[in-house]
């Protein structure tokens, strides 16, 4: 008991000196376990590979330069769809959030279509756009704004009144009241919404790019199965988690805190 | 010369719940003359708030007039500043900023403002809390700081609405007799909302009490200045005045 907490002391001491450590050591059981089983070949070897294998097709896939293009493919969509998704989202969300009328008369629509969800809609698109980037962006458009809006529109209404009242009486236009009060007051509830979207937005990329793709990593985990290559797809299942841990625990999440802290909106 | 007036002003609110109209401000005429502090007293529910609201444009008025150096006012503007109860000060804005945000409405430059805004923290004694944000200062300071914001813009009245309800007791006297040494120093014109009647005396040129959205009476106040709560708190004329006050918030 005593050598457990003492163990769990130096843990915590070990990873507070170096946090990237703390990223990484939650993994060793995991990959120890995963090696055990695929070594103890309780499966055969081409439906079960090891940790081995996968980081040998790392390296050859690298190597041809087929996967820094695959990857460098799927983060432009998630990029270019965020950035659309946020430059409908927010406007939409404040316009929903400040206005009664805007609110009564698009909050309905907005839930119908929300629960339509993204995949739903590839069946139309299709027959739309084709299998192309079109039809890709529009689906990870319309994953990210969903929770942009949403968690914009109750950032704007969780900006206490006054606020808006003081900046007026301070000699603010309503437009200024907009921009000084209402956007920063919103931001960690925007910022939230981002945080969802993206999560959400790089799941159906990868969903759609095994069923419209020409490249991408879901492509690419697609088209191994075809040649029976159980190493690309546990490959890019790998590099699927690992993007999104560093994306978010290194970026969206600190940024998130970092906003809500330092404005005291957060108490934690 | 008055600043404030109001004439005959009233406020009818429709309930929507009972489905019936309140009316919470009946007639209340009232002038403030420039320089002027004035403590407006009354039991909850009296209106109080009703009226500052509707001076400070945040509510529209049902009957009557409000005018102020002889023009109608409508909508919230900057020559009616507003202390408020909960501070309303912008969180992701340091204390300088905030101070400085009036004036960054009206155009002034950066420099320029930020010279305003140490002036104002200096006369509040918060120099030292310049670049810290809100949630880093006691609720005094941050009251402090909402004080000397709508000070900065020098409003030709300014609004406060139970401004201290929200600090203990200790902290509270020493906002108001920090207060009363401002007003001194810079003489706005004031028009103070409070439910207690010797922080109304202690404060103000001219006490008037409220009763069901009506005007009582007033009571002038002539207290010599600076006031000092160690001082005033055995002083007759206070005790008396506050008594008197008392009697009629009571009877209200
Ligand atoms: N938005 C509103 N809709 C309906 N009735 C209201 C509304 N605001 C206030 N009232 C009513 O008007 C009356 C006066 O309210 P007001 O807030 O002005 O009182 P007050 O004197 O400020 O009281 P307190 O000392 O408790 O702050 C009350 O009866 C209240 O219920
Ligand atoms: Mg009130």
């Amino acid at each position: 008991m005593n050598l457990l907490l003492q163990m769990w002391g130096g843990y915590a001491r070990m990873t507070r000196r170096w946090p990237a450590l703390a990223a990484v050591i939650p993994f060793i059981p995991v990959v120890a376990l995963w090696t055990i089983v695929a070594e103890a070949g309780l499966f055969p070897r081409a439906f079960f590979p090891g940790p081995a294998d996968v980081v040998r097709s790392f390296v050859t896939l690298t190597y041809k330069g087929i996967l820094p293009d695959y990857l460098q493919d799927s983060l432009i969509r998630l990029f270019v769809g965020a950035s659309v998704g946020m430059a409908l989202g927010v406007p939409l969300g404040i316009l929903i959030g400040t206005s009664r009328w805007a609110h009564r008369i698009c909050w309905p629509v907005l839930l119908f279509f929300q629960a339509i969800g993204d995949i739903a809609w590839l069946p139309i698109l299709l027959i739309w756009f084709g299998f192309g980037l079109t039809t890709m962006t529009f689906v990870i458009v319309y994953t990210v704004l969903f929770p942009v809006v949403l968690n914009t529109v109750l950032g704007v209404e969780s900006v206490p009144r006054d606020l808006g009242r003081a900046a007026l009486c301070l000699g603010a236009s309503r437009a200024r009241v907009l921009w000084e009060v209402t956007l920063p007051g919103a931001l960690p509830n925007i910022i939230t919404g981002l945080r969802n979207g993206l999560g959400y937005g790089w799941r159906a990329l990868i969903a759609v790019e095994m069923i419209v793709g020409t490249s991408g990593i879901g492509f690419m985990m697609f088209d191994a199965r075809r040649a029976g290559s159980t190493v690309e797809i546990v490959l890019g299942m790998i590099i699927l988690g690992l993007l999104w841990y560093v994306v978010d625990a290194w970026i969206l999440a600190p940024l998130e805190r970092a906003t809500g802290e330092r404005w005291g909106l957060v108490t934690s | 010369m008055k600043t404030l007036s109001l004439r005959n002003l009233g406020k009818t609110y429709f309930d929507p719940y009972a489905g019936a109209h309140v009316t919470a401000v009946h007639d209340v005429s009232l002038d403030v003359q420039q320089g002027e502090f004035v403590s407006v007293v009354g039991p909850s529910g009296c209106g109080k708030t009703t009226i500052l609201n509707m001076i400070a444009g945040f509510i529209p008025h049902s009957k009557g007039e409000i005018l102020l150096d002889g023009t109608p006012v409508n909508g919230p503007g900057p020559e009616r500043g507003v202390v408020f109860q909960s501070f309303a000060l912008f969180p992701w804005k340091t204390v300088l900023d905030n101070v400085g945000f009036g004036p960054k409405m009206r155009g002034v430059p950066k420099a320029e403002r930020d010279r305003i805004a140490r002036d104002y923290l200096a006369l509040a004694g918060l120099s030292h809390a310049a670049n810290r944000y809100p949630n880093e200062l006691s609720g005094g300071m941050q009251q402090r700081v909402g004080v000397v914001r709508a000070l900065a813009n020098e409003p030709a009245v300014l609004l406060m609405d139970e401004p201290f309800a929200a600090v203990d007791a200790q902290t509270r006297m020493t906002l108001q007799e920090e207060l009363t040494r401002i007003w001194q120093d810079r003489k706005p014109t004031v028009l103070f909302i409070t439910h207690d009647v010797g922080e109304a005396v202690f404060l103000a040129n001219r006490v008037v009490v409220l009763s069901k959205g009506r005007i009582l009476d007033e009571v002038a106040v002539d207290l010599p200045r600076p006031r000092v709560w160690d001082q005033l708190v055995d002083d007759d004329e206070f005790k008396r005045l506050s008594a008197q006050v008392l009697q009629m918030v009571r009877a209200a």
